[in-house]
């Protein structure tokens, strides 16, 4: 049982990290990117590649690196220009943007399935609770929590942080208040994209790599934002972790309805609190 | 209705079963069969993007679910096919109305997040719930050699679903085009626009909200009908999301400014891709880019050319005559 608390921790970590990206864009910008699956999927395979030629933690840091100068692009390109445009723009260049960055997956790296390696250090399982447990995975959780303290502490302890929780507090009056949102929105945007690719590295061992797992884990980052409260950080925390502990359960106890859980966990929120768990606050 | 605006209408309908007449070519007669399959699926998607300004990810679910339905309800021969064939749709249609009582109160932009998990619900059940669906492999549909008055063997024929469907196709277009001009069809546009100020105005805006949505989706299930009609045939891949997708950039292309926009997108997107594939394997990056430009060089689409047509003419006479 604490085996299986541990696994949905695994999966809700790496949920974290990649939803967190989307509530903080959302916070800041009110818009929603739909290529946020895409960021996680390149970052994936570029660290699929760096970690060939120069092992995994290279490969981690090289994917985080990229996404982040990716994400700068993403915002001085996309989300800047459009910031006037309302949010339904963004998100349909977003979509767009996600079928060309499928289509470059396809033709760099192929269709086919590609694995990673988890690194030799961690390659190993650990006696935990009486039961074997693959080290990686515990590496998976310390990510996702070290994620979300540097967020945290990102958040709460810094001009910037001060700056993204008023905006998605209330964009109008933090406008009047003087806070320029195109100031640091490109660093939320790059640490957004960072983040997100890192997951995608980090995920790799245990998911394998496939044009597929950028929608996958999109739908299931949506899931988290909207039942978490749109822009709401803390929110989009405790929604993967029940999400994580949710999808293990319903893997041991009804396999068959596992996918469609998620789904109605999201619909019984919405009926109870139509503006997700955490309201609009960070 | 004018006179000239009733012609219109029937010179659309009868370029179906004209085509149909004239051309011999099973495969291009194939071809715009399935192109008004599609063009119903953009309808309903245009129908709901244009009277409540919302984008939905999911309407896959709806065009697929009637296959499943009658995949899985004709062996029970509880009612005529017919019968059940026109409950399919309006079951979606209902299905539909509640699931929006619940999705439409969510933020604007978080309902097009909310459909791609509602339409991805759909395809994980399509291919875990194997004992009912099949899985990944699909449904076969056990049609009766009859229906509607019209064989079987008509209906799965390129020319004789050309014609059926094209005719159902421009039903569709003209009850959208009725709702859209009618007193509710504008309440819709009214809420769209500023939902807080038609609540101050004393209308409700969560029922309205949830009844385009309702229709928008037995629009698309319609198409899904035919779909499943043709074929006899259902799959895991007729639900994904990318099948919403493509019917989202369908009606992005052909504009949602008017009914018929996102009928013609769907006519272009699938005559564009037909001729591409045999040139380019890049068809996501170049769609994906048309989408882009679209979107933020001309979000009118295809249905904004008529109106900027007629103002450049008028323009035009207007230096004449000055």
């Amino acid at each position: 049982m604490a085996i299986q608390l541990l696994n949905g921790l695994v999966y809700g970590a790496l949920l974290f990290t990649v939803a967190s990206g989307l509530a903080l864009m959302f916070g800041l910008r009110r818009i929603v990117n739909f290529a946020h699956g895409s960021l996680y999927m390149l970052g994936a395979y570029i660290g699929y590649s760096a970690s060939k030629l120069f092992g995994f933690w290279i490969g981690l840091i090289a994917a985080g690196a990229c996404l982040a100068a990716l994400g700068i692009l993403l915002d001085g390109a996309v989300f800047r220009p459009l910031h006037r445009r309302g949010p339904l723009t963004t998100l349909l260049v977003t979509f767009g943007l996600a079928l060309i960055a499928e289509d470059l997956v396809l033709a760099v790296w192929g269709k086919d399935t590609l694995s990673l390696a988890a690194p030799s250090v961690l390659a190993r399982e650990l006696s935990l609770f009486g039961t074997r447990f693959p080290a990686y995975r515990l590496m998976m959780i310390a990510f996702g929590a070290i994620a979300a303290i540097a967020l945290l502490l990102w958040l709460k302890g810094t001009r910037v942080g001060l700056f993204v929780r008023a905006a998605s507090y209330d964009p109008v009056v933090s406008a009047v208040q003087g806070i320029n949102t195109d100031r640091v929105s490109a660093l939320v945007v790059a640490v957004s994209a960072a983040l997100a690719g890192m997951s995608g590295v980090v995920a790799a061992p245990l998911l394998s790599l496939a044009p597929s797992m950028a929608s996958d884990i999109l739908v299931d980052s949506f899931i988290v934002v909207v039942v978490g409260g749109l822009g709401s950080v803390g929110g989009a925390f405790i929604t993967s972790l029940v999400l994580g502990q949710i999808n293990v359960l319903g893997v041991v106890f009804m396999p068959e309805l596992t996918a469609l859980l998620p789904f109605f966990l999201m619909i019984a929120v919405l009926v109870w609190k139509p503006a997700g768990l955490a309201g609009e606050r960070v | 209705m004018s006179a000239g605006r009733f012609l219109a209408w029937v010179v659309l309908a009868s370029i179906g079963p004209a085509i149909a007449a004239l051309t011999t070519s099973a495969l291009a007669q194939s071809l715009i069969a399935q192109a008004t399959f599609s063009a119903m699926f953009a309808l309903g998607v245009g129908l709901l993007l244009r009277q409540n300004g919302m984008v939905s990810f999911g309407h896959a679910a709806f065009f697929g679910l009637p296959g499943y339905m009658l995949g899985a309800l004709l062996p029970l021969n509880l009612l005529p096919v017919e019968v059940m064939i026109c409950a399919t749709v309006v079951l979606i249609g209902i299905l539909a109305f509640i699931i929006g009582l619940v999705i439409v109160r969510a933020h604007g932009i978080a309902f097009g997040m909310l459909t791609l998990a509602v339409g991805q619900a759909v395809y994980e059940a399509a291919t875990r719930l194997r004992g009912l669906t099949g899985g990944n492999d699909g449904l076969s549909l056990r049609l009766p050699k009859h229906l509607f008055g019209l064989s079987l063997k008509t209906l799965q024929q390129p020319a004789g679903m050309l014609t059926v469907s094209w005719l159902v196709m421009v039903a569709m277009l003209a009850i959208v085009s009725v709702f859209a001009a009618s007193r509710f069809g504008i309440l819709t546009e009214a809420i769209r626009d500023n939902e807080e100020r038609a609540r101050f105005l004393g209308y409700r805006t969560l029922l309205p909200r949830a009844a385009v949505l309702g229709l928008s989706a037995a629009v698309t299930a319609v198409g899904g009908v035919m779909f499943a009609l043709y074929n006899a045939f259902i799959s895991p891949d007729n639900v994904h999301w990318t099948a919403s997708g493509s019917a989202l950039i369908m009606a992005i292309l052909g504009g949602s400014g008017a009914p018929w926009g996102p009928v013609a997108g769907a006519f272009v997107y699938f005559f564009l891709k037909e001729s591409l594939d045999s040139f380019t394997t890049h068809w996501l990056s170049i769609i994906g880019a048309a989408l882009i430009i679209i979107t933020v060089v001309f979000p009118a689409g295809l249905a904004g050319l008529v109106p900027w047509a007629i103002a450049l003419r008028q323009r035009e006479a207007h230096i004449a005559r000055a």
